[in-house]
């Protein structure tokens, strides 16, 4: 019998480390235990897993520090029906049967700190067999036939990068991973580095192989400590192992490994800007061309590519490209991971393949919007990405398919909002972010994100002005043309979508001064309902700027000259009588 | 090599070029404000961006090389577009003055500023190289202008504003006292003739630059002499004829014919006369004085205010007795009241039918005026000029008081209802406005104040080869800056139409900024020098001129004084050239800006933020041509600025002082401080 308690970050945010250390304590020998990533559940962690030998037998979710005793007496006595209160349910269970895994086929399952688990679950054969039979070229034309396309949200494929990288002249050439995941609501990279690094480290190597490089290096952000931590370990595990270092596995082909933490600007996803941040500059793009796989890291020839793009490499040479181009679209193959937040019952990390539909991910397996309240949107691809609207969730999921509505694949994160969310502060949150975490270089992203982040404040603001979504559109049209990277390129997408399908909501905002989704605080008024209020005083006395007065057993009354908004008075009234206009 | 079509252009370039170099190379210009050849590539201003036919995106010229049989679009619509509003963009967060606001409010345009530098380094002859730019009577008009600069001057925000028109005045007469003359250059003639009618400031200005530019110019004036205003309705004390005689002189020496006591209608019909020039410029002015307005206005003794300091310049008889009323509070009423002091009137009045605050004269000629002995009676207006025998002999003044303010912020005077007053008088000057007398120019479109038409922008009449300046048109009388202006303006216009196509004057967009007095906080306050004059008593009996002039010290002083507020790079700025060719609107992304602030951390260096364009030149010459690398980008997003890395708090000494930084500014956000 063991035991394995899923250590994301995500679990150890929920309480993980505790329950491992309450169920440890009762440990009378008799069972073993483990740690493992994350699974992808985490609105249910800390989850423990109960294995016989290999076999999941019992999988206990949302345990907390008091269950240790009674789970470790369990697993001592081998009936775990005294915690039957926490197994996951059916309902759960299907979160994650309606998934096909690649990229995350071992998270949440083998212990991420442990290179023999990853052996284990055929973990480093992959390597084994591309360099024991295959040419470099193989290996381009073996990602060429899987269709894998770059993972990180431009969806470029990746045999073409390798291609040119390896056709690109240079004695010294550079293998990149991109894992500055930034975007607001994007676990996925993290996920992966912090359950199953070798993974990520064995796909690093099949990529080196086949463009030529003998150095590779991790671009992770410093905000991922944990994720660094294993990834570290699991680093020098793999140089013990001979996986990494010179003449690997007996070979000719040697590849060193190493990683860099980011200093946390969003724009160093941006793979120009990544790359002069690797070299010690500020962290701003260049002009392209040239290319990175022209000129890169340190001028040379340099392929870059996303945490799980690799993540997929390892699967696709073991099973075959045509294994993984079966997968999917026309246009997309394989699978994507998403992760999942917002206003969503089932909250976490998913992989569909492609061409499932926006509603099978969101009501399939998110299983749909908490409080059952009505579903406005989602939004895809973070603050470059753009929101789709309820109607449009027959969507596939595809490049060309989620192009089309405005939006994008994006990198997967996949925010989903309800009625409460007013699409008008949604845009302004991301041209917050972007307007922040532009680089100041190039005017277009500077200036006009700051200037549409105006706009935008002005409107929810009750501000806005006649002509303003005009201007916010004409500024998107020429911000998208004259930005000089890709995060100024796709700023406008959240203000062009929102736009595109909630005009109406814009309009209300700055002709009627009226936020349709009640969020907007400047642009609402509480009342209270003189029929309802039995005159309790409550909400007067709860009021932190003494806005409501009135006679005791009298309906109360509002100043909405002193009312700052804060909803106290609706948040406490027992009878419903404080309402929002 | 390889062949690509720029603008329908085909152009022959070797392989590896990138567009913006193909492109200058055949005389094409692509602008860019990060651009620069001394260093990498940078790409962050985005105006430099073109179109190529068959690729989806916009590309940047500096940067993108060219491919052959590649066909570009520098100016399409989109392009357009993307880089007038990367533009409109970085003019929302420049905070700086192109210009002062001292030469933004001189109708004329005046580089104000750039005198007065050239004063307080003693250079008197290259300020009046400056000032003759735009007008060329300086030693009058440094004498009698209301200076509208001095109003706008930002010193004000310390103490009290520069005395631009008086070092205007002082360079003047500091270049003729040395026996020496600024005048034009005088271009090849080009054999087109232009008449000009009325050889006051605006028809003088018009021939000088008209002149210049080589055209043959005959200014026509029906007084015997030419200076129209300034001559006949200046009084001597206030521009001696001797100092507007030189600057006349000045502008005929530069081939201005000029031809006096010559009347239309009279010697010429306006046809027969239009006939004779390839255009005509109408200048005449607006020389009828407007009545009191009440009974008794037709008595003898009754003046128009103009029409007797006309008569005294012409040293005719006025016999204007003992008592003199003067009504109207403007400065012609002041030269009125003067001058009747100097005529040896006894008592002399002004009728001013609101309070001293609201008289439109200046400050400073009600002072003299005072102390001169005029008696001011404010709040009151003639009722009737009371008659004896056909002449003036009383005025009845209706009491008034200040009622509520008008559409001008003036507070309008409302009589007050039967009080009076009775002045006994023997002469009584109406200085209340003056009209247009257009006899003998029919023909001309008249506006309903019987005023010459003239278009705003191109100056000209309804009839196409004749233009029309001055107070003779559309808005009537006004200061002589303000004629003078026009007429520069009208110059180059008749110039353009002399070489076939009319081209309207269009004002330059400047970016100005906004401040607060809090700004000039630690200022030294300086005070304004005084113009030396001569006592009362003294001056108040003959007609030399009341002012003395200022001393060199004063001048210079007084020069230092100046905050230079106008950017020291506005003739270079490539900004504000893209600005106007492009047609901006400044206002469209109006938001938040990085404020007009100077720092100096390099030793001789300064910085202003609120000019920069991060265009990153200064921080990319250093690195990889100076070798220094003093510079950096700090910060993130909007609050991205340059600063010397790593925030030194420090002045920075091992900045070698090449200022190779200041000279890749294409703005004036760096400044070399040579001390």
């Amino acid at each position: 019998m063991k035991l394995v308690v899923g250590q994301g970050s995500c679990g150890i945010a929920a309480g993980a480390s505790k329950v491992y250390d309450s169920i440890s304590k009762y440990n009378d020998g008799k069972f073993e235990m483990g740690i493992s990533g994350c699974i992808g559940m985490c609105y249910l962690e800390p989850i423990v897993d109960v294995y016989d030998g290999n076999e999941l037998v019992h999988r206990l979710v949302k345990v907390s520090e008091k269950d240790g005793e009674a789970i470790a007496k369990a697993a001592s006595s081998g009936d775990f029906s005294t915690v039957s209160n926490l197994f996951i349910s059916e309902e759960d269970s299907s979160f994650l049967s309606q998934q096909t895994r690649i990229a995350l086929r071992h998270c949440g399952i083998i212990d991420p700190n442990d290179i023999n688990a990853y052996i284990n679950a055929d973990g480093y054969s992959a390597i084994k067999k591309v360099l024991s039979s295959m040419t470099p070229e193989d290996v381009i034309e073996e990602i060429k036939v899987s269709g894998l396309a770059g993972r990180g949200g431009a969806g470029f494929p990746t045999w073409f990068k390798w291609n040119a990288a390896r056709s690109s002249k240079g004695e010294q050439k550079y293998l990149i991973c991109n894992a500055d995941e930034g975007d607001p609501g994007a676990f996925m990279d993290r996920a992966v580095i912090e359950s199953d690094p070798h993974n990520l480290i064995e796909g690093m190597l099949i990529g080196a192989y086949a463009i030529g490089a003998s150095e590779a290096v991790v671009y992770v952000r410093a905000e991922y400590p944990l994720a660094i931590k294993r990834l570290d370990e699991a680093i020098k595990q793999a140089k013990e192992a001979g996986f990494v270092g010179e003449k690997i596995l007996g070979s000719g082909f040697s590849c060193n490994i190493s990683y860099k933490a980011g200093a946390g600007a969003f724009v160093c996803g941006e793979e120009t800007a990544l790359i002069e941040s690797l070299e010690g500059k500020r962290g701003m793009p260049r002009l392209k061309p040239p290319f990175p796989a022209q000129r890169g890291y340190d001028d040379k020839p340099s392929n870059i590519n996303n945490v799980e793009t690799f993540a997929n490499v390892p699967w696709i040479l073991l099973n075959g490209g045509s294994a993984f181009s079966a997968m999917g679209t026309e246009n997309s193959k394989g699978t994507k991971v998403f992760a999942l937040t917002g206003k969503i019952k089932r909250g976490g990390l998913v992989e569909v393949p492609m061409g499932k539909t926006l509603r099978d991910v969101i009501f399939g397996i998110g299983g749909g919007i908490k409080n059952d309240r009505p579903c406005k949107a989602v939004q895809m691809g973070g603050p470059s990405g753009g929101c789709i609207p309820f109607e449009l969730f027959d969507t596939i999921i595809d490049y060309k398919a989620l192009g089309a509505t405005g939006a994008i694949m994006g990198s997967g994160g996949m925010v989903v909002m309800d009625d409460s969310t007013c699409m008008v502060n949604m845009a302004k949150f991301f041209l917050d972010f972007t307007t922040k975490e532009s680089c100041g270089k190039c005017v277009h992203c500077r200036l006009g994100t700051k200037r549409m982040y105006e706009i935008l404040t002005r409107i929810v603001a009750g501000e806005g002005k006649e002509g303003d979504i005009e201007l916010l559109e004409e500024l998107c049209v020429s911000i998208k043309d004259g930005a000089l990277c890709g995060l100024g390129q796709t700023a406008p997408n959240p203000v062009l979508t929102t736009i595109k399908y909630f005009r109406n909501e814009y309009e209300a905002h700055i002709n009627d001064k009226k936020c349709p989704a009640k969020a907007c605080s400047d642009l609402l008024s509480y009342r209270i309902d003189a029929e309802k209020c039995t005159g309790c005083t409550l909400c007067a006395i709860k009021c932190p700027v003494k806005a409501i007065s009135g006679e005791k057993k009298n309906p109360q009354v509002i100043d909405n000259e002193k009312c700052i908004k804060c909803g106290n008075c609706k948040t406490v009234c027992r009878f419903g009588a404080v309402f929002v206009e | 090599m390889i062949t690509v079509t720029i603008n329908g252009k085909v152009c022959v370039a070797e392989e590896g070029k990138t567009i913006l170099e193909i492109a200058s190379a055949n005389g094409i210009e692509i602008p860019t404000l990060c651009h620069h050849s001394s260093v990498k590539k940078y790409g962050a201003c985005g105006i430099c961006l073109v179109e190529a036919e068959k690729m989806p995106k916009l590309m940047r010229a500096c940067s993108t090389v060219a491919m052959d049989g590649q066909i570009i679009n520098t100016e399409s619509e989109r392009v357009i577009r993307a880089r007038k509003t990367a533009l409109e963009l970085l003019m929302s967060d420049h905070d700086g003055d192109c210009k002062g606001p001292c030469s933004l409010n001189c109708p004329a345009g005046t580089d104000c500023q750039g005198y007065v530098k050239k004063i307080a380094e003693g250079d008197a002859f290259g300020a009046v190289e400056i000032i003759k730019e735009k007008l060329p009577l300086p030693a009058s008009i440094g004498r009698v202008c209301p200076h509208p600069c001095e109003k706008a001057c930002r010193r004000t925000n310390v103490e009290e504003p520069i005395s631009i028109a008086f070092l205007k005045y002082y360079a003047a007469d500091k270049v003729h006292n040395e026996g020496k003359h600024v005048v034009a250059t005088k271009a090849p003639s080009t054999g087109k003739t232009v008449g000009i009618i009325g050889g006051g400031p605006a028809g003088l200005t018009s021939a000088y630059y008209l002149a210049s530019k080589g055209h043959s110019v005959t200014v026509f004036d029906a007084m015997p002499k030419m200076g129209g205003m300034l001559r006949y309705g200046i009084p001597e004390y206030r521009l001696p004829k001797a100092i507007l005689d030189k600057e006349i002189e000045e502008i005929a020496s530069i081939g201005v014919e000029m031809k006096n006591n010559f009347k239309i209608g009279k010697d010429a019909s306006f046809e027969e006369f239009c006939q004779k020039f390839d255009a005509v410029i109408v200048a005449i002015g607006a020389w009828k004085s407007m009545g009191v307005g009440c009974v008794g206005e037709d008595l003898e003794g009754v003046w128009g205010g103009i029409d007797f300091l006309r008569k005294v310049s012409l040293g005719e008889e006025t016999n204007i007795g003992k008592n003199v009323a003067v009504v109207g509070g403007g400065n012609t009423a002041m030269d009125a009241c003067r001058t009747a002091v100097r005529l040896g009137a006894e008592n002399v009045y002004v009728i001013y039918r609101r309070t001293e605050k609201e008289m439109p004269a200046e400050k400073i000629e009600i002072a003299e005026a005072k102390e001169e002995g005029v008696t001011f009676k404010f709040l009151t207006n003639p009722a009737e000029i009371i008659g004896e025998n056909g002449k003036a002999k009383q005025v009845k003044l209706q009491v008034m008081e200040l009622g509520e303010p008008d559409a001008s912020g003036r507070r309008s005077p409302v009589p007050v209802e039967g009080k009076f007053e009775i002045l006994d008088v023997d002469t009584v000057i109406s200085a209340i406005g003056q009209k247009v007398n257009v006899a003998g120019f029919e023909g001309l479109e008249l506006n309903k104040k019987g005023i010459i038409v003239a278009d705003e922008y191109t100056f000209r009449t309804n009839n196409p080869k004749v233009f029309a300046v001055g107070d003779a048109t559309n808005k009537g009388a006004s200061i002589a800056i303000a004629a003078i202006g026009e007429a520069n303006k009208a110059a180059d216009v008749v110039d353009s139409f002399l070489n076939g196509d009319v081209v309207p004057y269009v004002a330059p967009y400047v970016s100005e900024r906004t401040v607060t007095k809090e700004m000039f906080a630690d200022r030294e306050v300086l005070p304004r020098a005084v113009m030396p004059c001569r006592p009362a008593e003294e001056r108040k009996n003959d007609f030399k001129e009341v002012n003395l002039g200022f001393s060199d010290e004063t001048a210079i002083e007084e020069a230092k004084r100046c905050l230079e507020c106008g950017c020291h790079e506005y003739k270079n700025c490539r900004l504000i050239r893209h600005a106007n060719r492009y047609k901006l609107n400044p206002s469209k992304f109006s938001g938040e800006k990085h404020l007009h602030e100077t720092e100096r951390k390099l030793v001789s260096i300064e910085r202003n933020q609120g000019k920069c364009i991060l265009c990153g030149l200064c921080v990319r010459v250093c690195d990889e041509v100076v070798g220094k690398g003093i510079l950096g980008l700090v910060g993130r997003g909007f609050k991205t600025v340059i600063k010397p890395e790593f925030k030194d708090q420090g002045v920075i000494t091992y900045c070698k002082d090449c200022h190779k930084c200041v000279d890749a500014c294409p703005t004036g956000a760096l400044k070399f401080i040579n001390e």
